[in-house]
């Protein structure tokens, strides 16, 4: 094993810390939000702080490295991927927070009937598991496991647009809680959003296992 | 075993009345790989020869100031003692030709007159050569000449040759300029495995390969050290200009 | 100027070149050849193992000459090879002193003085002091023959050897005078020894400083400080000799002069080949 592929070894576990750390703020998150558990969510916003110094530790590895070893090929195209999904993963670590900011300032627990009826549960866990699938496929470098991460998230595009009516309906019955529908909008919105992260995180990795460049096609 | 195994303090050097080395200021840490880097002309091999006193060979050429090599001047340590302190590795591999590879790995006892067993000769041979990765390449052709060999595994032997004494410090003199890629990582491998032994001090022309093996850079200019640090501060944010210019090629 | 002129001239220098060379070895294999054809009958078992006999008796033989030869020039080779090595590591390895400097100049001057004035220099010197003539005084003439060559291959030879091989030794530790006599002779061992057998060769035939010094013995003579017959001087003694028995013996001798110069040269060149020490 060369100089290189000993600092690169530690670069993706570096990652794979992160990723792992990110993952766990998002599952809290769930749980807070489920249980309206306010004490959960100042632990997430607390923890935003150790994703924050990941991402700026990731960012001076891959800046060392490439001074340093003038990475090539799969090794440059790997460095790059890891610069871009760190970004990737740190926004994720954003949206876990905003929703967990959400959860301290709602009033009372979420009605559980309009939790099941817009399907919030059911994109946290798509979500969470898409960012576990990719994890999965960084590590073993696995890209048919990357690609199945596409199929997730049409299902969450899906969930985000009918949202809109779901939220709609509920609010002309229950005026008296349009707060609380708004931050689970607001909530869902955020869901899709790790989504798409998760996907740009499998584009990544397809561009660093395959050198093939994904990004901005309508069909991968 | 941490702490400063090397320090220079105001030294200069001369080749007659001319300056080649002016108030060098350094401290080396035991087990770290330094790299000294810069312009042809900057005095970098000037500085590493004058640690184990091979400057003074030149006619004319002399030295002031101090190096302390564990806190003892060499300019006052016997030269024999200091310069199996202090092992050196050249540009050129320069096995001796006259020796087989297994007399070149123990040259420093056969030269010197020191008597060993056979049994203990068998394995300083093994040792040295497997320090540096050659045992396997040459193990069933040890009574060959050692110019029999590679640019890349000359160099090698020629490392061996240098570690069988057991130095501190080994000095490497752009080590690589005279080898071909591929040979060329395997003697960075095989420093980045030595430090773990020995401290390191190499002079390099090839900057990729000062950011690849060392842990601190000397930018040396016009025989003065202009910046010393961890050379990943060297690489990302060197402090003086000329460096920065030096390190991204836009010199002159 | 066209292109065929050009080409024209190019050959016809060629050509000259070629006359000339041919012309300059030509003299040569006239030599071999006489010396072969007319010296080749003398040789016989006689010839090596007789002494010399009176005019008139036959199967005279040079063994005295080829024992005469033979200890002299291994006397003069153990005076000068550790003298001229010797000088030549210094020559080298302190060429900018003033010492080496006017070395260097003697060596070449010396080089350039007759045989025969060597030979009268050591006629006074040793065998005016000694009062009679001696081998050991033609041995010391040989030796002063065979210095300049002998310091010359060596300085040459040493000053090829890289550098870094002596830096290399040195930053071992090796002791200065160590690293002299384990590195780099050994190093430069082919073009030293060369040297030597070609000044051997050398003087092997050299007449005039043996005329002054061993003289000549028609006798069995193995005492170094007693007059001692070799092959030139038998060769001169002989070929200026009225008689014919004594003009074939000469010719034996010459023929076997040359053939141990040929035999010398080639061992030389074998040598160089086989012990070849790449750097």
């Amino acid at each position: 094993m060369t100089h290189l592929d000993t600092e690169l070894q530690i670069l993706k576990s570096e990652t794979i810390s992160m990723w792992e750390l990110v993952i766990l703020q998002m599952r809290k998150t769930r749980e807070a939000f489920l249980q309206l558990d306010k004490d959960l969510a100042r632990e997430v916003i607390m923890n935003e702080k150790r994703v924050n110094s990941y991402e700026l530790k990731i960012d001076r590895d891959c800046e060392h490295i490439f001074a340093l070893f003038n990475p090539v090929a799969v090794d440059l195209r790997f460095v790059l991927a890891v610069l871009k999904t760190n970004n990737n993963l740190e926004r994720t670590g954003d949206i876990a927070e905003g929703i967990a900011k959400f959860i301290i300032n709602a009033g009372e627990p979420f009605d559980q009937n309009l939790l099941k009826s817009a399907r919030v549960i059911e994109m946290f866990d798509v979500g969470i598991e898409m960012l576990s699938d990719v994890l999965n496929a960084f590590e073993n470098e696995d890209t048919a496991l990357a690609r199945s991460v596409f199929k997730k998230d049409e299902n969450l595009d899906e969930i985000n647009v009918k949202a809109n009516s779901v939220v709609g309906n509920y609010i002309a019955n229950n005026i008296d809680r349009i707060d609380e529908s708004l931050y689970i909008l607001s909530t869902i919105r955020k869901l899709e959003r790790v989504g798409d992260q998760a996907k740009n995180i499998a584009e990544e990795i397809i561009f660093y296992i395959e050198a093939k460049v994904l990004k901005h096609r309508s069909q991968p | 075993m941490a702490g400063t195994i090397l320090k220079a303090k105001n030294f200069n050097a001369f080749f007659g009345q001319n300056q080649v080395l002016k108030n060098i200021n350094l401290d080396i840490m035991r087990n770290d790989v330094v790299a000294v880097m810069g312009p042809s002309g900057c005095g970098k091999t000037t500085f590493i020869r004058c640690i184990n006193r091979m400057h003074e060979l030149t006619p004319d050429a002399t030295a002031e100031g101090e190096i302390l090599v564990d806190d003892k001047n060499v300019y006052k340590m016997n030269l024999i003692v200091l310069r199996r302190k202090i092992g050196m590795v050249f540009q050129r591999p320069n096995p001796f030709p006259t020796m087989s590879i297994y007399q070149n790995a123990i040259a420093g006892y056969l030269l010197n007159g020191i008597k060993l067993t056979k049994s203990k000769k068998d394995e300083v041979v093994e040792t040295s050569l497997k320090r540096v990765a050659l045992w396997d390449e040459v193990k069933d052709s040890l009574h060959k000449k050692g110019t029999f060999l590679s640019g890349g595994q000359q160099q090698r032997l020629c490392i061996a040759r240098a570690i069988s004494l057991n130095p501190e410090i080994l000095l490497l003199d752009e080590p690589t300029s005279a080898l071909d890629p591929i040979s060329t990582s395997k003697i960075e491998e095989l420093i980045y495995e030595l430090k773990k032994n020995y401290t390191i001090i190499i002079v390099t022309h090839n900057m990729q390969q000062a950011g690849r093996i060392s842990d601190k850079t000397a930018f040396f200019y016009l025989g003065e050290v202009l910046e010393y640090n961890v050379t990943k501060e060297i690489f990302t944010n060197p402090k003086h200009e000329k460096t920065q210019n030096y390190i991204t090629g836009h010199f002159g | 100027m066209t292109i065929e002129y050009r080409n024209i001239r190019n050959k016809l220098f060629k050509g000259i070149v070629i006359i000339l060379t041919v012309i300059c070895t030509l003299p040569l294999l006239l030599v071999l050849y006489r010396i072969t054809k007319e010296g080749i009958s003398a040789i016989n078992w006689d010839f090596f193992v007789n002494l010399p006999k009176p005019v008139g008796e036959k199967g005279g033989g040079i063994a005295n000459a080829l024992v005469g030869s033979g200890l002299i020039i291994l006397m003069a080779s153990v005076f000068a090879i550790p003298l001229g090595i010797s000088i030549g590591i210094y020559l080298s390895e302190f060429k900018k002193t003033k010492l080496a400097y006017f070395t260097l100049l003697s060596v070449d001057v010396l080089q350039g003085i007759p045989s025969i004035v060597i030979g009268i220099i050591i006629y006074l010197w040793v065998v005016k002091t000694m009062g009679h003539f001696s081998a050991v005084s033609g041995s010391i003439a040989l030796s002063m023959m065979m210095l300049p060559a002998i310091i010359k291959s060596t300085e040459e030879t040493l000053k090829l050897i890289p550098d870094t091989l002596k830096e290399a030794s040195l930053s071992l530790g090796v002791p200065y005078y160590r690293t002299i006599l384990k590195v780099i002779l050994p190093a430069g061992i082919t073009g030293i020894l060369s040297g030597v057998i070609l000044s051997v060769a050398r003087v092997a035939g050299e007449t005039a400083p043996l005329l002054f010094t061993a003289f000549g013995n028609p006798f069995m003579n193995t005492n170094i400080t007693k007059p001692m017959s070799s092959l030139p001087s038998i060769i001169f003694n002989y070929a200026i000799s009225p008689y014919e028995d004594w003009h074939k013996l000469a010719w034996g001798a010459s023929f076997m002069l040359i053939a141990i110069i040929l035999v010398l040269n080639i061992i030389t060149k074998i040598a160089q080949r086989k012990w070849r020490v790449q750097f």
